[in-house]
Order: C-alpha cells, then structure tokens, then sequence
C-alpha cells in the first residue's frame, strides 16, 4: 500500500514537471507579450517596451526563464519558510498572493454548486432507476441532457435575465395573477402525476392535489405579500416538520419500526419549543454559532433516539437525529426570512436583491442575516448554472450504476428472503451503487477549482478562471503556471484519492504494490 | 400505552408552542436597518470599470492603467484638467500655472493657500519637485543596456518635455516652483503639476529615512543630472524614494496606513475589495476645484460587456462604458425604454492605411491612384454604421472632428479627393500598369479583415493585383517598418491634446514612422511645431502638416473607433468623453436624481 501510493506520488511529480514544461512553453509561445506597445506614437516607446521586458525577463529564452520560475516555484516545497516564489504578474503582485485571493472567490462559487449538483444528481439518479422506463425517467433524462447540451454562458445570461432582472422586478410589485397562479398549479400537478406513477387514479389525485395547493399556496403569497416579507412561523415549521420526520422514518428505519416514527416526532415538537427558545439567541448570531447549533441540534436527536430507545436504537437515534437537523435548518431558514425586508430596503440594495455579478453588495452593513441573504443572493444565480449544467452526468452514472446492481444476484436474494423493498433498495443497492459514483465526485473535485472558467467570467468573479485568462491574454505565464500548479495537483491528489477510496469501498479491488 | 403518552406529550408541547407562537405575534429578532445609517443627502452612484485597481501610483510602468489613474483623477487635483473637447481647462482655485517667459520659456506654479492633503499637510512645492523629478527622469544615469547606473523613478509617461529642464526654483513660503526650459517645448501646460498631484513627497520622505519633505527637496537640490555616460553609485535615500514610489503604493486592498492613499482632490478612498470594488467617498476638507455632488462613487469591476449591460439593467451599476460592439450598442438602446440614456461617440483611436514610399508605391502616382480606390464611406458602412448611424470616415491625419480645429483642416488639405472611390481616375494614373502590392494587416482582429477585403476588392477593379499579407495577432505588430509589406492597415491613437506624437510618426527617421515618409518642407514644420507653446499657432502648423502629408500621397485614415457608455435614469450629469478618462472626466457633475 505505502509504496503504491510512493509509486504513484513519484510519477505524479514527474508528470507535474512535464506538463508544466510544456504548458510554460506554450503560453511563451502563444503571443507577444509586447503587441500593446508595437503600434503607440509614444516617444518613450522603446523605454516602455524595456520596462516590460524586464518584468516578464523576455530577454531570457523560454526554456531557460522556464528553470528560473522552477527555482522560485522549488521553494514552495519547504515547508513553513516563506520563500515560495511564483513570480509577478504584469501589475507587480506576487502570484502567490493573486492564487490565494482568486482561490477563495472559485472555491466560494463552486463548492455549494457542486456538493448539491452531487446530492440533487444522485438522488434523482436513484429515482429515476427505479422507475426505469417511466415517463419520469424519460422526462428526467431529457431535461438533464438538455442542460448538460446548453453553453454555459447562455444559460447564464438566461437565468440573470430571468432569475435576476426579471424576478426583481417582480418583487416590486409582488402579485401574482390568478391566471398565473393556476397555471404554475397546473403544470405542477401535471409534473407531479407524471412523476408519481403507478394507476391513472393515483396519479390524477396526486397532480390534483399538488395543483390545489400550490395554486392556493400562490394565492395566499400574493394575497399576503409574502415575497415582500416572506417567513414560516412556528405553524408551518411544525406541519412541514411532521412531515419530514415521517419521510425520515420512511428512510431511515421504516414506518414500521414505531419507536423511529415516535422519536422523530418527538423531535419535530422540541424543535418547535426551541424555536421559541432560541430566537433572542440567534438575534446576536454568528458563523461559529450556527455551526455549534447544527451541532447541538443533532446531538438532541441523538439523545432523543437514545432515551426512546427500543429495540433497534440505532435507526431511532439515526432518524431522530435527521429529522431534528432539518427542524434546526428550518428554523435557520424562517430566522433568514425574518431578516429579508431589512435586506430587501437596505440602501446599498434598493429593493433588487437578486444579484447578476460579484460576490457580494460593495460597503453592505448589517448583522450576520443580511450578510448572508447577501452572499445568497449573490450566490444563487451562478450556483444555479453549475448544478444545471453538470447534473447531466451524476444522474445518469448512478442511473447505470443503480440499474446494474438492482439485477444482481444478490439483490434477488435479499428480495427472495423477504427484506422489505426499503431495505433492498436503500441497504443492498443504494451502498453498492455509490461505489463507482466515489471516484467520478472525487475526480470531480480534482476539476473543480480549473473548471469554472467561463461562469466566472459571466458572473465577473475573479477567480482562477480569470487568473488564467488574463495570463493568457497578457502572454505571461506567471499566472497561467500558478493556476496550472493548483488545479494540476489538486487533480492528481483526488485521482489518488479515488483510486484509494475505491479499494476501500469495495474489497474485492485491492491495490498491488 | 406508552407510545400513546408519549404521543400527547409531544401534542401538548407543539400546541403549547403553537399556542405561544400566537401570543408572540412576530417574535422573531428584528434585523437593525441599516438603510438608515447611510446618509443620503448628495447620493450615490456607482461605475462599471473593465479592470481592477492596483495601485494609488498610475505614473508607473506598472501601474498606468484606465483604472488606476480615474481613481487618481477623482482623489487629486491639479493645475488644470481636459474637458471633452480636449481643451486644457486651468483650475485656478487650486493654483496658477503661467508662462512667466518665452525666452527662455519659464513656467511659475504657485499653489493656493489652504489646499492640502486629507491628512492636513498643505500642498506644497515638495510635491511639485517629487513629481518633476519622477516625471522628468533628471537623476537617472542607467546606460542604455542598463547594467551600469541607477534608474530611479520607473515613470512611464514620456520625459522628453521636461528633461529640458533644471532642478526648479522654489519660492513664495514653499508654495510656488519655476521651471526653465533650455528650450521652448510645445506640451508645457500639459508636462507637470495636473490633472492630479498624486504622490505626497511628505509621505514619501518619512518611508525613506528622512525627516519631512523639506529635507527631501534640500537632498536632491544638491545632486547633479544624472550621466548615463559617467554612472555614480546610487543615492541610496532617493533610491530608497523611489522604490517607494514605483512600488509602494500598489495594492489590492485598502491599506492599513492611511499615508499611503493620502487624497487632495474632490474624493478619497474609503473602502476597497479585492478584485470587486473600490468605494469613495467626498473629501470633506475639498474647496478648491470644481465641487463634487454626489457624496460616495463606488468602482465596481466587470469584465465582460453582456454582464456590464445586465448589471445596468438590474440597478447594480448607474454608470458603464463597455468596449463598444453592435450587440453591446443594440443591448444599451434595448434599455432606453426604462430610462436609461446611452451615448454613442467618437474615441481617439482610428484605422488607417498607410503607404510605403517604397516598392511599387514609390511612384506617387501609383499611391494616389491607390488611394482613389479605398472605399473610405463602404468601410465605415460595414464596420462602423451599425454603431453609430452618424459615423463618417476621418479626414485629418492630425485632428479628429472633437477638435475645432477639425473642420478647418479637412477644408483644404485636400481630403476631399478621396471622398468617393474613383476608379476610372485611377486607372488613368496607373496608365495600364498592374502593381502587385501585399496589404499587412491583423488577420485576428475582424474590422481590419473586413476593411483588407473592401479594399482588395475595389482596388483589384483599377487593375492592382493585391497580396493577401495579413498576419497573426502576434505577429503583425513585430512585422510594422520591416519593409515586408508595401501597405499596412492599423490604429493609432491620436493624443487628443498635445502635440508630441507628431513627429513620431511623420518626422522622417523617427522611430514610429513605418513607411519612411519624410517631406524636408513637413520636417521643418514640426521642429517648429514642438518648440511652439501658443495653442493657436500649434493648430496653424499642424494643419500645414496635414496638408503636406495628404498631398504627398502618404495613405488614408479609415474612421474612428466608436466608444459607447451609457447611465440610468438614477444619475445625470454624465458626459461623453473621446480620450482614455471616459465618462470620469467630469465626476463632479455626476448627481443623483
């Protein structure tokens, strides 16, 4: 194992220094890096030229300027001394500093879209092999390959067009027409009973039902201006809450298994209480303190699990657990709302909250709620766009994945030897299913920090993506090495890192030293 | 049943909540507004620039970029400003700048009482030296390969105007500095002290070890002009002046030491994020200059021109000026409907096709008859029309129609010829020859393959047989004056005020003049020309020149690049402006409605 993964480090360090050769070359090669200055009338021509060709060392020939940037790029690699050295970009800032800054802004924009393009992709994966052939099946494969097929840059300008200009307008004047409210029902429903399957009457009731309510869900918004100061109160939160816990319970343990149900619900009801509790508290919120209270919410399901107890404590404490961590995010979710008119009139946001650019509203003041409903509204487009766009590929890798382990022998066994459908599904195929899945989140991951190169750039984040456009643009290689380095080593980490997950995931694959 | 207590015991508490929740009406935490912590009394805008700020120092090589020096120009103020006429306007509440005498030609600055840096130190003649010592290059002794001597100040501006001059005279209780030319130069208004005095010599002096600005001024007074031909060793403290300068005041972020974005102009620098915004707000201490209406202008950085329209149209910006394209153009008008205004207009840069007096265009006929044949008004059809409606071809190599004098020059420096393609008068002067001629031009930039094909096509009529020469973004710009090429299709841009950039491009020999055009008659007139300092001769020389360089056949100016910015109906004030400030030119007017 140990030289395994020795092995693969050495080459990992070889390759890394041939790409990097190459890709320093390439970038030398790719312009002039002097074109600005060829066609000026200025009389200190020559002057400017030397300057730049100084700062860049053009004087020095690719190759060799290539060694002097591996001198600097060497001392990366010890430790804690400081000394790390990536060269200047052609405004004078040391890359090391332009990678750290550009670093956070991609990370921020791409971590939200890619954990929940992984849990949206899989889930809807899993659905759709179950219900193999169904029209939610088709439906679900043409929207994804529909979106996978679109440019970003189109869906991007759609969504601010839309989801941004558009809707903010809305909010202006939040009212929503009868007839509009009837149609997004309608076409809801019809949603709802394509998805829903099983006999033309159960289907008929499900989309009627979904129709009634989300038309009169409209209206009641419309009717209250909720949209101006939107909030769920304590009612919904308990209602959605009991909810919750019986799917919860459904996953997790089983209906049948009543002390689950019964902690769950238990749960659900001190959330309630401790919404009450817990108001003045979050008022003075911060960061650490939510985390603490994420935290603090999962132990009291777990404590609340464990004092109901019953024979299988476990699936109690597991579903109790759940079900009060989503209370919790609930709860989180009203105390955001709470704060949304103070956000929605603040002066830096002048009633049009959704944003098309930037990370956040320049000089914005506020508490620990404005301040996230800012990067929210910031966030939301671009996230939206990413998740569209790479949904494609996790719901059709865990589709095959699920499909090909659900006509296993053993799934057969199981099912032969009278599991529940749950069990099957949820402990002998889900498991199983992820295995492969592991490696394409891991590869993933590797890709995320080079991969967002072109949302950046329509959501004006300047992020990796940017670094390296502008190298490239400037024919300086400084910065085009510096993205290079990071989004080629995180690569290669996470190709390790899959190859080792998986042997551990699934025994019967064992690396050979 | 144990299941069923339990059960009422979790219905008694959620109704208890519930029951709570009713007494409690809203009790959740009430958000303090922050909306009424902001004043609001003169407003606010913010602007859409396409690169983010690096440094509080534009003068550097480094440093010089659009958006450096608009933060610049909102935060320091000078002896004068250029409006957007490209007249020189003086600022005479911040100072007097005045030719004291022609021979020699001597410049007094006095600056006014009472004008001072954010931190409270006046304004003074140590500022004025730092920025001629900086700007003129005085103490630099660096051989041309720059092994040996120290090249101090890394200015990226052109030196040439006051490296004529001596260490100044200082006078009038610090606050005046005199200039004296060894000769006459014709860019004297525009050399030093405006539109921004942006580095505080106090500051400066303080980083590099010395006392205060006074002993900086008394240091350098003593030091000799800088001989590249005899190198001394570098004074360390001016070195050390210099370091600071050159890079010292680049940043991405606000700096915690306030000396280092010190303002003397309508605005200082409040906030900056990095690679995001940069925020300003009025300097209250500010009455010496125009006075500013809004209370705060935020810079915001976009890239892109689609996302630049979005954010106008969704209320995150007040005031862009994206790099104009027909989509670009056609998005803004889309918006005028919700009141936005946009305006579209001339920039300084132009196209132009310029003649080798070499190869077979050494002939002047064959030039002329050349010349007949560029479609001028097809090209500006094509490529800039759907811009701008209004849009002309040029007809000055010289002036450009934002200048007044514009309209006299292009009355007889006999533009007129060419308004029209003419073929038959075309091939009446090239007499039945075919010339091959080979057109260089940036094949990757589409207006110039656009304006390369009309020009082929017509001029293929008259019987030249023309050579596609057309090269790589890359490459173009090393193959300019290589003598590879008889004809060449590029930019340049005119300075819009001051007249040193003649020469470089028309003076025989001169670095910039790649078809080798010389004319003793025109050479002579621009020797005259940058060593007159009246504004209104100037315009009488280079009109000469102008008609000389047409008459000799020298090549065509194509059109002018259309530059487009556009504001909501939140703002007014806002003005087009043809040279690289843009819309910042006259921040001051920019109020909220």
């Amino acid at each position: 194992m140990v030289t395994y993964i020795v092995r693969r480090l050495l080459t990992a360090a070889l390759i890394l220094l041939g790409a990097s050769f190459l890709v320093y070359l390439l970038t030398a090669a790719s312009g002039d890096p002097l074109e600005e200055y060829r066609a000026i009338n200025a009389a200190n021509k020559q002057q400017l030229m030397d300057a730049r060709t100084e700062l860049l060392q053009l004087d020095v020939p690719p190759p060799l300027r290539y060694f002097k940037w591996l001198g600097g790029a060497a001392q990366c690699l010890v430790p804690f001394a400081g000394t790390c050295d990536l060269g200047k970009n052609i405004v004078g800032q040391p890359v090391t500093d332009a990678l750290g800054h550009a670093l956070v802004q991609t990370l921020t924009l791409v971590t939200g879209a890619t954990v929940l393009a992984i849990l949206i992709g899989i889930t809807l994966g899993i659905i759709t092999a179950l219900r193999q052939y169904s029209a939610l099946d088709y439906g679900v494969t043409f929207m994804a390959f529909l979106f996978f097929s679109l440019p970003i840059f189109w869906v991007a300008v759609l969504l601010k067009e839309f989801g941004a200009i558009g809707f903010n307008n809305f909010l202006r004047n939040p009212e929503i027409p009868l007839a509009t409210a009837i149609g997004i029902g309608l076409v809801l429903g019809a949603v709802i009973a394509v998805a829903v399957g099983g006999e033309l009457k159960r289907r008929v009731l499900a989309g009627g039902v979904v129709f009634l309510f989300v038309a009169a869900i409209l209206i009641y918004f419309s009717a209250t201006e909720w949209f101006k100061t939107p909030g769920l109160g304590p009612v919904l939160i308990a209602i959605a809450g009991v909810g919750l816990a019986f799917a919860v319970t459904l996953l997790t343990a089983g209906l049948k298994n009543r002390k689950a149900l019964q902690s769950s619900l238990i749960a659900v009801g001190v959330g309630v209480v401790l919404y009450f509790v817990v108001q003045p508290l979050l008022d003075q919120a911060t960061f650490l303190m939510i985390v603490l209270l994420g935290v603090a919410t999962v132990l009291v399901g777990l404590g609340i699990g464990y004092l109901v107890g019953g024979y299988d404590r476990g699936q109690s404490m597991r579903a109790a657990a759940i079900t009060s961590f989503l209370v919790g995010f609930m709860v989180l979710l009203d105390r955001f709302m709470q704060a949304w008119p103070s956000y929605f009139n603040n002066s830096r946001v002048r009633g049009r909250p959704i944003a098309t650019i930037g990370a956040s509203t320049p000089n914005i003041e506020g508490d620990f709620w404005v301040l996230g409903l800012d990067t929210f509204t910031h966030l939301i487009l671009p996230t939206l766009a990413l998740i569209l766009i790479s949904l494609a590929s996790y719901t059709r890798f865990t589709r095959a994945s699920m499909l090909e382990i659900m006509n296993m022998d053993y799934i057969r066994t199981a099912r032969a030897k009278g599991l529940t459908e749950r069990t099957v599904v949820m402990r002998h195929a889900f498991r199983n299913a992820l295995i492969p899945i592991a490696t394409i989140v891991a590869f993933d991951i590797g890709g995320l920090i080079g991969g967002a190169v072109i949302t950046e750039s329509v959501f004006s984040v300047r992020g990796m993506g940017f670094l390296f456009l502008d190298g490239i643009s400037h024919v300086d290689p400084n910065p085009v090495m510096g993205v290079f380095l990071c989004v080629a080593i995180t690569a290669m980490v996470f190709n390790l890192i899959a190859d080792l997950a998986y042997s551990a995931l699934d025994p019967r694959v064992r690396v050979k030293a | 049943m144990r299941f069923g207590r339990i059960s009422k015991a979790v219905g008694v508490a959620a109704a208890a909540a519930l029951a709570l929740s009713a007494c409690a009406g809203n009790s959740g935490g009430s958000t303090p507004s922050s909306a009424a912590a902001a004043a609001k009394s003169g407003g606010s805008a913010t602007v859409v620039e396409v690169n983010a700020f690096n440094t509080f120092n534009p003068n550097t090589a480094d440093g010089n970029t659009d958006i450096n020096s608009k933060v610049s120009y909102a935060t320091h103020s000078g002896f004068f400003y250029i409006d957007n006429k490209l007249n020189v306007v003086r600022n005479e509440k911040f100072g007097k700048m005045e030719k004291v005498s022609d021979n020699p030609l001597t410049v007094k600055y006095t600056i006014n009482d009472g004008v001072k840096w954010s931190d409270g130190t006046p304004v003074s003649a140590a500022d004025l030296v730092l920025q001629w010592a900086a700007f003129s290059g005085y103490y630099n002794d660096a051989d041309a390969e720059g092994k040996k001597g120290t090249t101090y100040f890394s200015y990226a501006g052109d030196p040439t105007g006051l490296a004529l001059t001596d260490f100044p005279e200082l006078g009038d209780d610090n606050r005046s500095i005199t200039l004296k030319y060894s000769k006459p130069f014709a860019d004297w208004e525009i050399a030093l002290g405006g539109p921004g005095i942006d580095i505080p010599a106090h500051v400066l002096a303080k980083k590099a070890g010395l006392a205060d600005a006074k002993a900086f001024v008394d240091m350098i007074k003593g030091m000799p002009r800088g001989d590249a031909k005899s190198p001394k060793p570098a004074n360390k403290q001016l070195k050390a002046m210099a370091d600071m300068w050159n890079t010292g005041f680049d940043t991405k972020t606000l700096p915690a030491d306030p000396s280092l974005f010190l303002s003397n102009g309508p605005y200082v620098v409040k906030a900056m994020n990095q690679d995001q915004s940069l925020t300003m707000v009025k300097n209250k201490d500010y009455n010496w200059g125009p006075e500013a209406k809004l209370d705060e202008i935020t810079v915001r950085y976009i890239g892109e021109a689609p996302a630049q329209v979005q954010a106008l149209k969704n209320g995150e910006a007040d005031i862009i000026a994206p790099q104009a394209s027909a989509d670009t153009v056609e998005q803004l008008k889309a918006l005028e409907s919700q009141g936005v205004t946009v305006e579209v207009g001339n920039q300084l840069s132009y196209d132009h096709i310029d003649l080798n007096y070499s190869g077979p265009f050494a002939d002047k006929n064959v030039r002329e008859a050349f010349m007949k044949t560029v479609p001028r008004k097809d090209i500006v059809d094509k490529i800039v029309k759907k811009l701008d409606e209004n849009a002309k071809p040029l007809d000055s190599q010289l002036f450009v129609p934002d200048q007044a004098k514009y309209a006299d020059s292009v009355k007889d420096n006999g533009s007129s010829a060419y308004q029209d393609v003419d073929i038959e008068g075309a091939k009446k002067l090239l007499n039945g020859a075919t010339p091959s001629v080979r057109i260089m031009y940036n094949k990757d930039n589409p207006n110039r393959v656009d304006a390369f094909s009309l020009i082929r096509e017509s001029a293929g009529k008259a019987g030249f047989k023309v050579v596609d020469g057309g090269l790589g973004k890359s490459d173009w710009g090393k193959a300019l004056g290589d003598g590879s090429y008889d004809a060449t299709i590029f930019g340049w841009i005119n300075s819009g005020v001051g007249v040193s950039g003649v020469p470089q491009i028309f003076k025989s020999g001169n670095d910039s003049n790649f078809n080798k055009f010389s004319d003793p008659e025109a050479d002579k007139l621009m020797e005259e020309l940058i060593v007159t300092t009246d504004k209104a001769k100037q315009d009488d020389l280079i009109q000469q020149i102008d008609k000389k360089i047409w008459a000799s056949a020298y090549g065509l100016p194509l059109f002018q690049a259309v530059g487009v910015d556009a504001y909501s109906d939140r703002i007014t004030g806002v003005k087009y402006m043809p040279n690289q400030t843009g819309v910042w030119w006259n921040f001051w007017e920019w109020a909220q409605k």
